[in-house]
């Protein structure tokens, strides 16, 4: 048995009327790809947000490796929750390196005094950061981009930079949403490479897609959301063949 | 020669007020005007203690930023959620609150404000000696603005400024860092007061009002937002050129008016014909 | 306790003393509705419109009507070439709040200087003199300037209102304001909208400061503290809501008459501020709505519902 490492028990979320996410239960384990799929406007981006800490539940819990996470968003991603963003949401004034080096779970610079002194502690910190950051690089094969603006890259690589981000912190737990969309070629093969490594090395993953192809290469399983629900869990394949579910993707989707 | 000493001291005084207010507005993106009371604060609190107490002035001086500290403090951790153009309206009603408790109370002096300041190095090169200090002391605040802000605390500021929901999932803590570059940047304008307090030995609560917070956020927008430099050289253009019709020997009723419409039209001027600041940079201004 | 006339003469004295202050407020209000603007200009409108009068009645003799028209061309005038040579280019650079903030409180700094070398820094009134006759009402004493103050204040809001509610640049103006681009793309002009919104006003700021400078001395610093008051009424009665803002105004009017009897008149001033800055921590986003619904239904062609608060 691998370990879990997230968990979610009867999580609700209501917006006025809608509701977002209705008696959501969910567990990942260390190496799964999860996939989630469903129509837009389902909730997908919301259980993230009510995971990453974004905006918090109505009721129910979630716990990272047996703890309970609670608290603001800065919180959970030092406790170990890493995620991208379906639109980026790249710091546009900052290179790429820059980008990634403000993502350490173990943040040198959090002290203003420390950080203008530059203690040696700072250092060191910055020191493992940067060799973090190039490797990270180096595996997507983005080195050369390390100090371009990042809006000066083009989109698909802009895309990855925002993964790149996200694996500077070190915590179990990945979610991604929407990494694929306008993504082509040689960066949608880093994408999949990169995604299918970090869960190898013991990290649960959870991707939020609509290529189903992509999640078909890599996830292991998938559930499928509509209206806030979870329908059904199994494998891609399973959920694929489903008339019903996939009347209920394409009839909702692009209404 | 005695003015080209005392415009000196203006400009660096300017100079501290404008870099710390750029650490504010430019890099933390933090929209508050509020700037000029803190400059107040620091000011008032340095008179009163150099006038009743006679303390040394490094000591006053250092009262006077600690009370321009903790008051920013206070004004950070209440308005802080606030965003926006809000954050920027509650900014000024807790200026103008502030400035109306100054006016009214008897022991600042009230409308009249603090006018027996007592001398502080006096002689031939008084003028002289507070240049170089206040040199110095702008020097070192613009070191220390390019300290913090070039290392890693500057850049989660920038990507806060960014991007802040990005820069909170990432896992830095928005709110002590605000909240840090807030007394921080007030902290220097409590210098700036001190300074200014015991080098014109005057100071009246008009000083500090609403076209002080404009022409502090003139000098770092069209300096530079957001760069070192570019605050620095806002403010020194917008002190000096204005200061330069105090050789035309024109009756005093005038240059006051006549000061104030050459760094009005400078202002207009330089809006729309610089509208990237003065150092150009790509660095857009504070978000809005 | 205090005596129910001495009330209700504070209560009367409050409302008419509240005219200007209802008719700079509504004045700020619509441009920041119409134009998403932050006026402080408007502040050095008012002391064009204020000196012209001045100076068309007091040196140059012009009968009353004139100094008023003069005063009118005047201020329309320089709103105009504002929104065109100033305001216009600031948008297509879609420049920052920031920029509009600075331009247009430069700009009636300058004004002020300008008139402050022009003028002196004397207080100025319209008319040699202020007073103005009273008649006594069951008791309340009721001077012409007051019921002046409060029939023009009514009948411009009155006209305002039905220019919003029945005419068509009206309903263009309003569905400029709920979203500009999608009136464009309905064949309205923003620009239109926009110049129609400062015209407005405009007048209500010559409105303003004849009531003000027919009462009152003014000098060139006053307009900043006018304009400062406009800004906490309509933040404090919501953005986007222009008559709820003149309401505020009226009741910070009252507010301010009515302390006069538990403190002292000196720290009106810091009453207002603290209102201002207490309701800003309450209410981080500005009032969420007390009415039951806007005054205005949504005009035709402009569908989304405002983002308010
Ligand atoms: N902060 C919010 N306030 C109100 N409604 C929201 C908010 N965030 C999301 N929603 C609504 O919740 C629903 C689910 O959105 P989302 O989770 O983004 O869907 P998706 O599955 O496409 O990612 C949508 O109807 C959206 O409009
Ligand atoms: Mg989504």
């Amino acid at each position: 048995m691998t370990q879990e490492i997230l968990r979610l028990e009867n999580v609700c979320k209501r917006f006025g009327g809608i509701v977002v996410a209705d008696d959501i239960c969910l567990s990942l384990h260390a190496g799964d790809v999860l996939g989630l799929i469903g129509p837009n406007g389902a909730g997908k981006t919301t259980l993230f947000n009510l995971i990453s800490g974004l905006i918090q539940p109505d009721a129910g819990r979630i716990y990272l490796q047996g703890h309970a996470l609670t608290g603001p968003l800065h919180r959970r991603a030092r406790a170990g929750v890493a995620r991208t963003w379906q639109h980026m949401r790249l710091f546009r004034t900052m290179t790429v390196l820059e980008n990634m080096l403000v993502g350490p779970r173990n943040y040198p610079g959090e002290s203003l005094l420390r950080s203008m002194i530059g203690t040696p502690s700072v250092h060191r910190a910055e020191a493992a950061a940067r060799d973090r950051a190039m490797h990270v690089l180096e595996r997507m094969g983005l080195t050369n981009t390390a100090s371009t603006i990042v809006v000066d890259l083009p989109f698909g690589q802009q895309k990855l930079v925002g993964l790149a981000r996200a694996l500077m912190n070190d915590g179990p737990c990945l979610l991604l949403d929407e990494p694929m969309a306008g993504v082509e070629g040689s960066n949608y093969e880093t994408m999949q490479r990169i995604v299918r490594d970090e869960a190898a090395a013991g990290r649960a993953v959870c991707v939020v897609e609509h290529n189903v192809s992509f999640i078909k290469d890599l996830c292991t399983e998938a559930i499928f959301m509509s209206y806030g629900r979870i329908l059904k869990r199994g494998s891609v394949d399973d959920l694929t063949r489903s008339r019903e579910l996939t009347e209920l993707y394409f009839g909702t989707a692009d209404a | 020669m005695d003015y080209l000493a005392s415009a000196g001291v203006l400009i660096g005084i300017y100079i501290i007020l404008a870099a710390g207010y750029n650490l504010i507005i430019g890099y933390g993106g933090l929209n508050t005007i509020a700037h000029p009371i803190f400059f107040a604060l620091g000011a008032y609190t340095t008179a009163l203690l150099a006038i009743g107490t006679g303390l040394p002035p490094v000591i006053c001086i250092a009262a006077g930023i600690g009370v321009a500290v903790i008051a920013s403090v206070f004004l950070a951790v209440t308005t802080l959620r606030i965003s926006g153009d809000y954050l920027l309206i509650a900014s000024l009603g807790f200026q103008l609150g502030l400035l109306q408790a100054i006016n009214n109370l008897d022991f600042t002096g009230g409308p009249s404000g603090l006018s027996n300041i007592p001398v502080t190095l006096s002689g031939p090169a008084r003028g002289w000696l507070y240049l170089m200090i206040t040199a110095a002391l702008a020097l070192l605040v613009i070191w220390l603005v390019h300290r913090g802000m070039s290392g890693p605390f500057g850049r989660a500021v920038r990507a806060m400024r960014d991007d802040d929901v990005a820069c909170a999932a990432l896992g830095r803590g928005l709110f002590t860092m605000k909240v840090v570059i807030f007394a921080f940047g007030c902290g220097t304008a409590g210098l700036a007061g001190g300074m200014y307090a015991y080098y014109f030995q005057y100071i009246s609560p008009e000083q500090f009002n609403v076209a002080q917070s404009a022409t502090i956020l003139t000098m770092v927008v069209l300096g530079g937002i957001g760069t070192i430099w570019g605050p620095v050289l806002g403010a020194f253009v917008l002190v000096a050129l204005p200061q330069v019709i105090t050789f035309l020997q024109l009756p005093s009723s005038l240059v006051g008016p006549l000061q104030g419409l050459i760094f009005t039209s400078l202002v207009i001027l330089f809006l729309f014909l610089r509208p990237h600041g003065l150092v150009g940079t790509r660095t857009p201004g504070a978000a809005h | 306790m205090t005596d129910p006339v001495i009330l209700l003469q504070i209560l009367w004295t409050g409302i008419a003393m509240s005219s200007y202050f209802v008719l700079f407020t509504v004045a700020f209000a619509l441009t920041l509705k119409v134009e998403k603007l932050w006026n402080f200009a408007q502040a050095g409108l008012m002391g064009i419109a204020f000196y012209t009068m001045f100076w068309s009645l007091n040196a140059a003799h012009w009968p009353t009507w004139a100094g008023i028209v003069a005063s009118v061309l005047l201020t329309i005038g320089v709103t105009i070439g504002m929104e065109i040579w100033a305001i216009d280019v600031l948008r297509r650079r879609h420049s920052s709040g920031l920029i509009f903030f600075i331009f247009t409180l430069i700009f009636s700094q300058f004004v002020a200087f300008l008139l402050t070398l022009l003028f002196g820094t004397e207080p100025e009134t319209i008319f040699p003199s202020v007073m103005s006759p009273v008649r006594i009402v069951s008791g309340i004493a009721v001077s012409d300037w007051d019921l002046q103050a409060v029939g023009l204040t009514a009948a411009l809001l009155i006209a305002l209102y039905l220019l919003i509610r029945f005419t068509r640049d009206g309903q263009f103006m309003l569905a400029v304001a709920d979203n500009e681009k999608l009136s464009e793309i309905y064949g309205i002009s923003a620009r239109r909208a926009y110049i129609l919104s400062g015209v407005i006003s405009a007048l209500l700021i010559v409105a303003g400061i004849w009531l003000y400078g027919t009462r009152a001395g003014v000098t060139p610093d006053v307009p900043v503290d006018l304009i400062l008051t406009a800004v906490i009424a309509t933040l404090i009665g919501g953005l986007g809501r222009v008559f709820s803002a003149g309401m505020v105004a009226v009741g910070l009017a009252l507010l301010q008459s009515f302390s006069i009897l538990f403190i002292a008149s000196k720290w009106q001033g810091l009453l207002l501020y603290g209102i201002l800055f207490f309701a800003l921590l309450v209410f981080p986003r500005g009032i969420p709505a007390w009415r039951p619904r806007r005054i205005q239904p949504a005009p035709k062609p402009a569908a989304p519902v405002q983002a308010e608060g």
